[in-house]
């Protein structure tokens, strides 16, 4: 006991060796300590910016003989992909692009009504402990790997559209685009709901006050003020679906054709992500072939890169209106 | 408008969102349900005799003995089927017959040459052996029934003969009288139509039940060994009593599928009981019995996933992810605390942050052309690596992909420490820089280990950026590097397109794929769990 009074009277409550006051040379090295450091911290966080110049320079660097021996509006406008004829090989990338639009679109189309619908479900309806078992539902729908997805499309989707919808490929259009729809909607309800949750309660209250029912708060209140956030979400998944490789390439059915009659969902398509995928492990690296490959993924990086825009401009504009309500 | 009409118009509003979230729900059911469920049976299975021999010959698992006596025991009840059709072809393929009359009379002229004989003796029984051969092979391709006969009968008078008792000869005998016995039952003019019938026949039941033992051992794997789980041989069952044929139809591109009775095509035959007798004794043949096949996650495979696991698609996946991971944790968590600790927004900070999102936003295949132009062509080649595909490009292009979600979920793991504790350690005169290190870096941890979890997640489902950087779909288990290795996405994606041996094995397909969504639901579920006690505890303050 005694000894242990003792340890505490004996220990100061500080030591005053030292002044408080820093030597010249403690502050410099401080100040060299705080800087430099945070210089070191700098040039770690430019690897995002250094990655994002290099995947352009590269991918351009590989492109750019290709552009310079044709014509970039034949490429983008002429409906003939003959990349391995013996002679003349023919690179026009129209039913590529229709093709990835096309199956973007109809995902969407399937995606988008039931994204908000869902969204507004999650923000406005239903109770906080549902909506925590919802959440990761929806995250695990996100997290599922685009090949597993791919591979329910081949093996078990594909095989049932054919029986019980008498096409003669399951591999299609709307196969494909079913699949990306699912996956497209995460992002869709996750932005989405973030942007309409956001919108204040005071909106809301006001609409009710005037007897208003839900519907008709959420069709014209709501969603006017939280349109920003709903479109920046779809456009996300808009780049989610143009981006995505695996699904189309195993679920489209890869015939590079423009669909007609436009409405026929039953037709294989092939998709830009698609070709990339399933031609360049069999071009010879350097080739023209290899080349137009690289072309076709310079296209899409600058379609992700203004639709990345897109949805910054309307995300942008979400936190504002949400920032003054 | 009238209330009662708003009301079931607000009525209908609200269900119509609770259906969008359902069929949400409902598909992912559909989609993990019936692919869990297939995927499950590459591990628990009725496994045949079949199976435990193959554990023992290519991967030297189970006990060797056992299996032996096994195999010995199911063994006595197929011969039946093997001695079957083994008379059956004897009465009708030619070709055969007289190439194996053919090596006999070859054979026996070797043995002579090993006997202590004369010359004039030795060419006087090799002119006898050739008598009879020449007889035996103008019986095989007469189609005259007397004729047959009275050509067998002559050379079964020689069978006690002391010239060929002992020596290979006296096969010549056995040959004759199967041959004369199926024959007896045959229609001559249907003979080549048996011939491809059985083919095929015997092509089915290579499948079901191996090899015969004394057959010579195949090359190809999947030929080595019969069915190995009992829900193959309903399969098998079906091709064995059906013969599946693809007609085309009239005004229709679709090709329409006709199933023609094989037990009937071989009526009347010395065939016809077989079908009877297998489908009696399948489970004597095979002994089935209730399999748990945990070293599926560690056995390697044969060519195609015919048998075997996925061992090493497990082992180059978790290798690839790590590897990425040591990559980008240190970028991703530098990145986050310089963004949150030591800037303001300014111009510089809205640059970086536009970047972050753009490479969020490149669809993986482009990252895919971006590995295989930069690592792999230039980036690796400047240290004096080999400029192919490797491990190091793969996690290396996954690293790049994988270092947008790292820094985010770090700056969020970053932001939600509390004020308190930086002021705490800035008020004890501790620097900026030490205070991150020391105080906002420890309680983050948490935070940060989500994050890093969720990147691995994604990092291991992703197919498009390794399939030019570092992916194969067969190949050996990689010893550095600085070799390609195969994948548990590169190999769901090739068994489900373009291997068409895996298309037979759909079990091995389900279960690779299975067991990649698995591993990602896993890490999920983890990181969902972890933030969820974050948050708590960060609540609790």
């Amino acid at each position: 006991m005694e000894s242990k009074e003792s340890e505490y009277s004996v220990k100061p409550a500080a030591v005053f060796e030292h002044p408080l006051v820093l030597t010249f040379a403690q502050d410099v090295k401080g100040f060299l300590f705080n800087h430099i450091g945070a210089l070191i911290l700098f040039v770690f966080t430019c690897t995002s910016v250094l990655a994002v110049l290099l995947i352009f320079l590269f991918v351009a660097r590989e492109a750019f003989p290709f552009l310079g021996k044709f014509s970039v509006v034949e490429f983008l406008t002429r409906n003939a992909w003959y990349p391995e004829a013996s002679e003349g090989a023919e690179y026009g990338a129209l039913a590529l692009i229709v093709g990835s639009v096309y199956v973007t679109t109809i995902a969407l189309a399937f995606s988008v009504p039931i994204g908000v619908l869902s969204a507004i479900f999650l923000s406005d309806i239903v109770s906080f402990k549902i909506r925590g078992i919802i959440k990761p539902i929806i995250e695990i729908l996100a997290a599922i790997p685009s090949v597993a997805y791919g591979f329910f499309a081949v093996l078990v989707l594909a095989p049932w559209l054919q029986k019980h919808l008498g096409f003669a490929t399951g591999t299609n259009a709307l196969n494909s685009s079913l699949l990306l729809s699912i996956m497209a909607l995460p992002t869709i309800i996750s932005v989405a709901e973030d942007s309409i949750s956001a919108t204040g309660r005071d909106l809301r209250e006001a609409s009710y006050g005037l007897g208003a029912t839900r519907f008709e708060t959420m069709l014209k209140v709501v969603i006017p003020a939280s349109h920003s956030g709903i479109i920046a979400g779809v456009v996300l998944g808009m780049m989610r679906a143009i981006g995505e490789t695996m699904v189309v390439w195993m679920a489209s059915g890869n015939a590079s054709q423009i669909p007609h009659p436009w409405w026929d969902l039953s037709q294989s398509i092939r998709t830009m992500t698609a070709s990339i995928a399933g031609e360049m492990g069999e071009t010879v690296k350097g080739s023209d072939h290899y080349r137009s490959l690289f072309t076709i993924g310079l296209l899409l990086l600058v379609m992700t890169l203004l639709l990345n825009l897109v949805s910054e401009y309307f995300l942008s504009r979400a936190r504002k209106s949400t920032g003054k309500s | 408008m009238k209330a009662d009409l708003r009301i079931i118009i607000d009525k209908l509003f609200t269900s119509l969102t609770g259906l969008a979230i359902a069929s949400m729900i409902i598909a992912l059911f559909v989609i993990l349900g019936p692919m869990l469920y297939r995927g499950f049976g590459a591990i628990v299975f009725r496994g045949t005799v079949e199976f435990r021999k193959m554990q023992i010959a290519e991967f030297h698992h189970g006990n060797a003995e056992k299996v032996k006596q096994e195999a010995e025991k199911t063994q006595k009840v197929r011969q039946v089927v093997y001695d079957m059709i083994h008379r059956f072809r004897n009465g009708i393929d030619i070709e055969e017959l007289e190439n194996r009359v053919k090596d006999i009379h070859r054979n026996y002229g070797n043995e002579l040459q090993q006997k202590d004989i004369s010359r004039e003796q030795y060419k006087e029984l090799r002119d006898f052996s050739k008598e009879i051969r020449d007889k035996l092979i103008d019986t095989f391709s007469s189609d005259n029934i007397e004729k047959i006969k009275e050509n067998i009968d002559f050379v079964l008078q020689y069978e006690m003969d002391e010239r060929f008792v002992e020596t290979v000869a006296i096969e010549y005998f056995t040959i004759a009288r199967d041959f004369l016995k199926s024959s007896a039952k045959i229609d001559f003019e249907k003979r080549d139509f048996y011939a491809a019938e059985l083919e095929e026949l015997e092509d089915i039941i290579l499948r079901l039940l191996g090899p015969a033992p004394d057959a010579d051992t195949p090359m190809l794997a999947q030929k080595r060994y019969g069915a190995t789980r009992l829900d193959q041989t309903n399969i098998l069952f079906h091709q064995l009593f059906w013969k599946e044929k693809w007609v085309e139809q009239e005004n229709s591109v679709a090709l329409i599928k006709i199933e023609n009775s094989r037990p009937e095509q071989f009526a009347g035959t010395e065939l016809e009981p077989l079908f009877g007798y297998i489908k009696d004794n399948i489970k004597q043949m095979l002994n089935p019995k209730l399999t748990f096949y945990w070293r599926y996650f560690f056995d390697d495979s044969t060519p195609g996933h015919y048998f075997g696991g996925i061992g090493p698609e497990i082992f180059g996946t978790l290798l690839l992810t790590l590897l990425s991971m040591i990559f980008v944790i240190p970028f991703g968590v530098i990145s986050a605390a310089y963004l949150t600790e030591c800037t303001k927004e300014g111009p510089v900070v809205r640059i970086i942050r536009m970047c972050i999102n753009t490479l969020a936003g490149v669809p993986s295949i482009v990252f895919g052309l971006f590995g295989m132009a930069f690592f792999v062509l230039f980036f690796i080649p400047i240290f004096g690596g080999p400029s192919q595909p490797c491990i190091l490009a793969g996690s290396l292009t996954l690293a790049v992909l994988t270092l947008p979600v790292m820094i985010r979920a770090s700056e969020e793991a970053i932001k939600t420490v509390p004020q308190t504790y930086k002021e705490a350690s800035l008020a004890l005169g501790a620097s900026k820089f030490l205070t991150f290190v020391k105080v906002t870096l420890p309680a983050a941890l948490p935070g940060i280990l989500t994050g890093i979890i969720l990147s691995l997640s994604r990092v291991a489902g992703e197919t498009a950026p390794i399939l030019f950087t570092a992916g194969i779909a067969i190949g050996p288990i990689p010893k550095s590097i600085f070799q390609t290795t195969r994948t548990l996405s590169y190999g769901s994606w090739d068994m489900a397109v373009s291997d068409k041996l895996a298309a037979e094995v759909p079990h091995n397909q389900f279960g690779m794929v299975v067991t990649l969504v698995l591993l990602i639901l896993c890490l999920n579920a983890m990181a969902i769990i972890l933030r969820a006690r974050v948050f708590k505890k960060l609540k609790g303050h």
